[in-house]
């Protein structure tokens, strides 16, 4: 991408890349393959768009600050996945999308998900995991502008987080369980697994509640007294 | 050669990500099988009879598997029985106890490789993909046992000042949100602390080399070449259909060829691997031991 002058268009690349032009390829090159390989190709072009995406932080400049406010979220995120039932994982990754930045919620976002696994379980759904989260922190911190402006955006945007990371998830156990992906198939799993993203959607959606207001005072309060 | 678990981390993540990748893609009740001895039985000579109830959990998963996957799958020609006017299919009983080898295998690499890698071998490893990505991994990792141990002095000091009351559901929750609002604060504020430091001792000011206990010797190749070669191997043979089985309508395992067995025997390579080395080490100490 260094050969693309244009900085507009290198940006939209870096979003476009991995999450919508190699999620296309997925869906689209396995017409010619045997169904066996499908989870495979699935698999390898999830890993292969993290890394892409992971591997444009290095040239960017984040600032010593942000990065070190993203390894306290990822931390405290990982701390609150040991609660039973209700996660605030998302609630914390959107939280810190919204003061610190796209790249900032996505990193916090995948990085949670990898470490918090080291305790929960690692397994092939890792990957999908730390895209659903990233991207999860990716968009929020694209409209932080109206989510900081407007309360029940924020919950709403929590609310449907919720949902999307359970679609996310569900085209792994699609592929998985059934080799192939068909939207019939696809369907059934959403059904199949539907009391988890009714949970996730409450989970976020009592964690932003209880934390929006008060996430923002305690930076605002940090922001005054070191001068930022 | 030295232990497996003191070879370069890049090497020894290479193998058991090839042997737990060709696993998960994978149907061949051989194939699983190997895999599942393979993975397990280096887990069990690292950790002895420790994690009972994790064995139970895995080994327990095909047959779960076997039993669930014929009440929404009537796919298949044999019927055994019938319930509830739903045929039970010894097909659909066969290809439900393979996914569950599969998941059971699965999961027990994937317990070695979380139990293999500790924090500075995965440092080690995303230092080579981005210094910066490293940086904030293991500052992660250090504050969650930071957090840890702050938010037990939190909560004696909550306790001491008389805001708790034991076996209170809605005084516990709100005695936990407190102590989070405060853990939250205090992370921030530390955090910032960190930040300044770090910038007044100049981090970020041109490019900074990291120290590393791992280095490239040449059994770490040796290493790395076997398990790439017989990987290989085994996708080769996969890639070419010898090792497809078919099970809907009718169980048709696939030709037992020269290619079926050698891409069998590549696979047992490969994920016998760490075996060989632990195994290895066990007999230099034993024999060590011994001529005391």
């Amino acid at each position: 991408m260094l050969v693309i002058r244009s900085e507009k268009i290198r940006r939209v690349l870096r979003v476009a890349l991995p999450f919508a032009i190699m999620p296309a390829m997925v869906l689209l090159l396995p017409r010619g393959l045997q169904a066996q390989h499908y989870a495979l190709v699935t698999f390898l072009m999830t890993g292969f768009a993290l890394l892409l995406f992971l591997a444009g932080f290095e040239r960017r400049e984040l600032g010593t600050r942000r990065m070190i406010l993203v390894s306290v979220m990822t931390a405290l995120s990982v701390l609150g996945r040991m609660l039973p039932v209700i996660k605030p994982i998302t609630a914390l990754t959107v939280l810190s999308a919204l003061y610190l930045g796209p790249e900032a919620g996505f990193l916090t976002g995948a990085l949670s998900a990898v470490l918090s696994n080291f305790i929960m379980g690692q397994g092939p759904w890792t990957p999908f995991q730390m895209l659903a989260w990233g991207m999860i922190g990716l968009f929020a911190g694209l409209l932080a502008k109206p989510l900081r402006r407007n309360r029940l955006l924020l919950y709403l945007y929590g609310m449907v987080s919720g949902f999307a990371y359970s679609m996310i998830l569900d085209i792994w156990t699609t592929v998985w369980t059934y080799g192939e992906f068909t939207f019939r198939q696809y369907g059934a799993a959403l059904v199949s697994s539907m009391p988890y993203p009714v949970v996730y959607a409450l989970s976020n959606l009592i964690f932003l509640m209880l934390l929006a207001k008060p996430f923002g005072e305690k930076l605002a309060r940090i922001g005054k007294k070191y001068g930022l | 050669m030295r232990a497996f678990d003191t070879m370069n981390p890049a090497a020894v993540t290479v193998t058991l990500i090839l042997a737990a990748c060709i696993t998960i893609f994978s149907l061949e009740p051989l194939l699983l099988g190997i895999s599942l001895i393979c993975a397990a039985t280096y887990f069990l000579m690292r950790n002895g009879r420790r994690h009972a109830a994790f064995h139970i959990g895995a080994i327990g998963m095909p047959l779960l598997f076997a039993l669930l996957n014929p009440l929404w799958n009537q796919h298949g020609t044999t019927v055994l029985f019938v319930i509830n006017q739903r045929a039970v299919t010894q097909e659909a009983l066969v290809y439900g106890g393979v996914t569950g080898l599969r998941l059971a295998a699965v999961l027990y690499w994937f317990r070695n490789f979380s139990d293999l890698m500790t924090s500075e071998k995965l440092f080690y490893l995303f230092r080579g993909f981005s210094p910066k990505l490293a940086l904030v991994f293991t500052m992660a990792v250090r504050n969650l046992s930071l957090f840890r141990a702050q938010m037990r002095k939190i909560q004696t000091s909550q306790r001491a000042l008389g805001l708790y009351r034991e076996g209170h559901l809605i005084d516990d929750l709100r005695g936990g949100m407190r102590v989070f609002s405060i853990l939250l604060t205090w992370a921030l504020e530390n955090g910032i602390i960190t930040a300044n430091s770090m910038s007044a001792r100049g981090y970020g000011c041109g490019k900074r080399s990291s120290f590393t206990f791992y280095r490239w010797e040449k059994g770490d190749v040796a290493l790395l070449l076997t398990a790439l070669v017989l990987a290989a191997a085994v996708i080769a043979g996969i890639l070419s259909g010898a090792l497809t089985w078919q099970f809907y309508p009718q169980r048709i395992p696939p030709a037992m060829t020269l290619q079926y067995f050698g891409a069998i025997a590549a696979y047992a390579g490969l994920a016998m691997l760490p075996v060989i080395y632990e195994g290895k080490e066990m007999l230099t100490w034993h024999c060590l031991r011994q001529s005391i």
